[in-house]
């Protein structure tokens, strides 16, 4: 098992009225095979044994699934590979005597709590301001009993795979959250179930959206770019489409 | 009120700068076929100039919507620019752009406001050019200056930066956006703003070479 030499420069703020500073760290002997997130496990440990602060991030499942980690290495949310989560990143694509900058999620909707951890809250209040799906409740529906074309239920599962670590809005020249928000209308907008607010919900979510104080799209794609889940801006062409016919029918 | 809610939202914005950018578009499309008609002849397009002047209702109302679509995409594209300013790059100490070629995108309101001075210096040129003189003479006689018409390519330089994101940016806001579609998308993306770009561009450098000395 190989291992390298790291320089960290991390950002840290004790909390959301601190102001912040970077701090460097030299870490030696990280294996190879070890995730971002588990080489921050080891300067944490060894920040502690020092009687020092630790470095505070988010994360939960590690497997690249739950959304809660993410960080901006060296100017790219979720560090240099394609498609990954933070805590999915390797450390064998650093090579030796690498400089890596840490910096928290930034955005004006995300308040920092402390170093890398923000409040990304303002995405959950998107989502709820989606509101509810209305069902027939009831036994239990028939296998098939609602036909879903195959490419349909594709692409709303393409759009369900959003897993809201908010990277999207980080990594956007603009600081909008249109990826995300158009990702979650998307999924309930390509499917028969989300029919009946359809419109109402492409209306709220948007307004709650502007209301949070994320920027405006301007096209640039970084968005697609840094997304873990490769969530396409196709789905924010669908958005706009959605919302036009919504503003239009409902006024 | 559904205007007010489409005004006041972010898409909506959006929508109306993709609105504004299309009939802009669509003006550049009939402008450069009347500037064609320069490489035929002075004959040919001092025709085509008096025939279109000879409808001046047609040429008023043209203008002044004209004049209003820019007014819209400008006034729309500037409160953008300075609303995202406001949570601009300069948030990280590193900050890496993953999206190649993204020079256009990024300075799409610079190109535009270079391409406002540009319409200024134009519409000052020709539009209220002296009515005693041709306007096909006028055309030769302020191109014919070596920095006029380099200014002129300069601006549709820019032109061409401008569209080159903001056709496949127009259309991405209308949500056209398939994959079945998006690489002849991504082509004439080049291909439109180019033919733009030789065919006005193409005017200034036929009189500043003095190719069209005898047009
Ligand atoms: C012949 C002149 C022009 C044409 C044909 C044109 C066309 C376009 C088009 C098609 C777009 C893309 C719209 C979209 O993103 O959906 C655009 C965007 C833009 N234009 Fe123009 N434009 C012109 C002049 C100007 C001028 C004079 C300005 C002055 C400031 C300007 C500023 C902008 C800005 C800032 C954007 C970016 C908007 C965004 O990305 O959200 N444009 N333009
Ligand atoms: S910790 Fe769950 S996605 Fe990274």
């Amino acid at each position: 098992m190989s291992s390298i030499n790291l320089t960290l420069k991390i950002w840290r703020q004790p909390n959301s009225d601190a102001l912040g500073a970077f701090e460097t760290y030299l870490l030696d002997g990280i294996h190879t095979d070890m995730s971002f997130l588990e080489m921050l496990d080891v300067l944490n440990e060894k920040l502690t044994k020092e009687g020092r602060d630790p470095v505070a991030f988010d994360h939960d499942c590690r497997e690249g699934i739950c959304g809660m980690c993410g960080a901006v290495v060296n100017g790219v949310a979720h560090g240099p590979e394609k498609e990954v989560t933070l805590c999915q990143l390797h450390m064998r694509h650093f090579q030796s005597g690498d400089i890596l900058v840490i910096e928290p999620f930034r955005s004006r909707a995300y308040p920092i709590k402390k170093d890398l951890l923000v409040d990304r809250s303002a995405l959950d209040r998107i989502i709820q301001a989606g509101g509810y799906v209305s069902v027939n409740t009831g036994g239990t529906p028939d296998g098939n009993s609602l036909p879903i074309p195959s490419q349909q239920a594709e692409l709303a599962m393409d759009a369900a795979a959003c897993i809201g670590c908010g990277a999207c809005v980080a990594s956007c020249p603009n600081g909008a959250a249109m990826l995300f928000t158009s990702a979650k209308i998307s999924q309930l907008a390509l499917l028969p179930q989300g029919q009946v607010e359809r419109k109402t919900r492409a209306l709220a979510m948007v307004a709650q959206m502007d209301e949070e104080g994320f920027g405006n799209c301007t096209n640039a794609r970084e968005c697609e770019a840094v997304c873990p889940k490769g969530i396409s801006i196709r789905n924010i062409a669908r958005m706009n489409k959605e919302f036009l016919r919504a503003v239009l029918a409902e006024g | 009120m559904w205007f007010v809610r489409f005004l006041t939202s972010s898409i909506g914005k959006k929508l109306i700068m993709a609105t504004s950018g299309l009939l802009l578009f669509l003006f550049l499309c009939t402008h450069v076929a009347g500037n064609a008609t320069i490489f035929m002849s002075s004959k040919v397009f001092q025709g085509y100039a008096n025939e279109l002047h000879s409808h001046p209702l047609i040429v008023l109302t043209f203008s002044l919507g004209l004049l209003a679509v820019f007014l819209v995409h400008i006034v729309v594209g500037l409160y953008l620019f300075y609303q995202n300013r406001a949570v601009s790059n300069s948030r990280y100490a590193v900050c890496t752009r993953v999206v190649k070629n993204s020079f256009a995108s990024e300075t799409m309101p610079y190109t535009g406001l270079f391409l406002l001075a540009f319409l200024v210096v134009h519409i000052f040129g020709f539009t209220f050019s002296p009515k005693t003189v041709l306007i096909s003479v006028t055309v030769k006689q302020l191109l014919s200056n070596f920095f006029y018409a380099l200014f002129y390519i300069l601006a549709f330089a820019a032109l061409f930066i401008h569209l080159s994101h903001g056709f496949w940016s127009m259309l991405q806001t209308f949500g056209v956006n398939h994959p079945r579609y998006n690489i002849l998308i991504a082509r004439l993306t080049i291909i439109i703003p180019l033919f733009f770009f030789l065919v006005f561009a193409g005017v200034a450098f036929y009189f500043m070479t003095g190719l069209g000395a005898s047009y």
